[in-house]
């Protein structure tokens, strides 16, 4: 397996350089978003005389900050393009081989990941210094945020498929990968910080995935919870993780046996 | 009795299509109610091929013969019926099994678009756990057979359609798998091109004895390769024997061509045979098959120096399948 990946990760690589356009769009992308909810966060927080629900303008930076990371070392594209691969008869060949297409498709996004992030680093200091972000988290807490940040990645990754073998049963996935995602956008914690959602939303956003990707980690690197809220937000992924695995499992099961093979 | 290498018992595939008729009325409808048309693909089909047999895989469009095919190779689930390939269900996709096939299509990408092939030959070899020693070995034997030297360090996307193929099928073939599914694997190209693969599926089999299944419109590929054919119409096997027993069952006739120095005068030639066709001051004449040898020792003896040349031999096989396909039974 450890030679299939060096293989795969390299033939990634040298697609991957190929696409430099494309990369430095997505970097601009993913990152005009959050500096924009940043700046609107920063005029409210000065408008109420400093702070949101307990946030500064300083505690917004570094939040923004970090969930621009986290978002960017969680994000899979993949499935998005499963679609294609399963109408255009993309996906044959990649079944016939010895090996889950999984596989392939990790090693795409774990080299997509590392291309990209020494260009996304420098930018992401500097939104932190031009905002004067206050880097608060405890040595423990950042230990910690490596587990909660490659459980983050793993759910991401699988909820994005389970989304995606819809394409074995209707032609139109676009429209629930949509749903997916503006939900995401919602409860994931991009909007806001998870802390600041009013309830009933704090609640509904704990119960659905998109939390565990992004906001769980990001909450963990900016500091401020207790060992024991940590932990309870580690089981939390824990548990997502294995049912978006168990989840996966089933739907790809269900979905070869469904698989047409058109234009293959 | 040795085991056969592919045993398919009653396979059947149907699949389940939307159905709909014109109009705005129509789509309103579909929205709220979708009907639903069963489709036969392949409606019960059983052979056995033995290790080591080219067999030719012959039907028109939509006959079946794809959907047979990726059944076999495992991207299909079927409808019904069984089918063991080197002893495994095919659609299980267990890795000992893919491990030992391929299936190639004309048409199809194990290659990354951006890369040149040898890299991607190199993942391929990494996933089909190829030693080193016998991956040099058949990329030599493929570079050689395919004259791949010049393609291989360019990104797949710069190569044009006859390339592409050549080294798609190189990219099929590395792990030498013991069973092969070609589908249409000449489709799209030029005469000459078409040649060399034929000859390299020849020595495949030959040198390796790998076992294959073939499909193609181009019969060329399938006298030149195949002993054995399997003629399938409306995803019912119609046909399984030999290629030239299948010629003479279906055409119990021969073709005499005459053409005489000064022509032919009322009709003359039709006391021989049934006229086939007339053109160039060429006619050919249908006769059946037991008496085409004295029918043609009759035009020598009758029309002796008027000859200026003459030959017998069998329809074209192409005609015998159509015929097959037209009239839907091999009596």
């Amino acid at each position: 397996m450890i030679g299939i990946y060096r293989a795969l990760l390299l033939a990634s690589f040298q697609s991957a350089s190929q696409y430099r356009v494309t990369m430095f769009l997505y970097l601009l992308f993913s990152i005009i978003r959050p500096v924009i909810f940043l700046a609107a966060w920063t005029a409210v927080a000065a408008a109420r005389g400093g702070t949101v629900g307990g946030f500064s303008a300083a505690d917004f930076a570094m939040y923004y900050a970090i969930v621009t990371l986290v978002a960017h070392l969680v994000t899979s594209w993949n499935a998005y393009e499963f679609e294609f691969e399963v109408q255009h008869g993309r996906l044959s060949p990649k079944l016939l081989r010895p090996m889950h297409p999984l596989h392939q498709w990790i090693a795409e996004n774990l080299v997509w990941k590392a291309f990209t992030l020494p260009v996304m680093l420098p930018v992401i200091v500097a939104i932190a210094v031009t905002f004067n972000a206050r880097f608060t988290a405890e040595p423990w807490q950042v230990m910690l945020f490596v587990p909660s940040l490659l459980l983050g990645a793993a759910i991401q990754f699988l909820w994005n498929w389970i989304v995606a073998t819809a394409a074995f049963w209707t032609t139109r996935v676009n429209a629930v990968t949509t749903l997916s995602d503006r939900l995401g956008f919602m409860f994931a914690g991009l909007v806001a910080p998870l802390a600041l959602l009013p309830e009933p939303l704090h609640t509904i956003a704990y119960a659905l995935p998109f939390a565990s990707m992004i906001g769980i980690p990001a909450e963990i690197l900016r500091g401020g919870l207790t060992p024991s809220d940590v932990l309870a937000r580690l089981a939390l992924q824990g548990v997502w993780l294995v049912l978006c695995f168990a989840g996966y499992q089933a739907v790809w099961r269900l979905g070869l046996r469904q698989y047409s093979a058109v234009g293959a | 009795m040795t085991r056969a290498i592919i045993e398919v018992d009653g396979l059947t595939k149907t699949f389940r299509v939307a159905e709909r008729s014109e109009g705005v009325g129509a789509s309103m409808r579909a929205l709220v109610r979708r009907r639903y048309k069963d489709v036969p693909a392949v409606a019960g089909i059983s052979f056995r091929i033995e290790a080591g047999e080219i067999v030719g895989f012959l039907g028109p469009n939509g006959a079946g013969k794809t959907t047979t095919l990726k059944a076999l190779s495992g991207l299909l689930h079927p409808s019904g019926g069984t089918a063991r390939v080197l002893g495994h269900v095919p659609w299980k996709r267990e890795n000992a099994y893919l491990r030992q096939m391929t299936l190639l299509m004309g048409n199809r990408s194990q290659l990354v678009w951006d890369i040149p092939a040898a890299d991607s030959f190199r993942v391929l070899q990494e996933i089909y756990g190829i030693p080193e020693a016998a991956y040099q070995r058949t990329l030599g034997e493929l570079t050689e057979l395919l004259d791949l030297a010049p393609l291989l360090h360019k990104p797949v996307r710069g190569l044009s359609l006859g390339e592409r193929m050549k080294v798609e099928f190189a990219a099929g073939l590395l792990h030498l798998p013991r069973v092969a599914f070609l589908d249409e694997p000449t489709i799209g190209l030029d005469v000459s091109m078409q040649g060399r693969i034929r000859q390299f599926v020849a020595e495949l089999n030959q040198r390796h004895g790998v076992t294959i299944l073939l499909t193609s419109h181009y019969m060329a590929d399938v006298v030149a390769l195949c002993k054995r054919v399997l003629v399938i119409h409306r995803g019912k096997l119609l046909y399984d024997g030999g290629l030239s027993a299948l010629a003479a069952r279906l055409a119990p006739y021969k073709l005499i061509g005459v053409t005489l120095r000064d022509g032919e005068t009322d009709g003359e030639l039709s006391r021989y045979g049934e006229i086939d066709k007339r053109g160039e001051g060429r006619v050919t004449l249908r006769v059946p098959r037991d008496q085409a040898a004295v029918t043609t020792a009759r035009v020598v003896h009758d029309l002796g120096d008027r000859l200026a040349d003459l030959s017998l031999g069998d329809p074209p096989i192409e005609d015998v399948i159509d015929k097959v396909f037209t009239t839907e039974s091999v009596a």
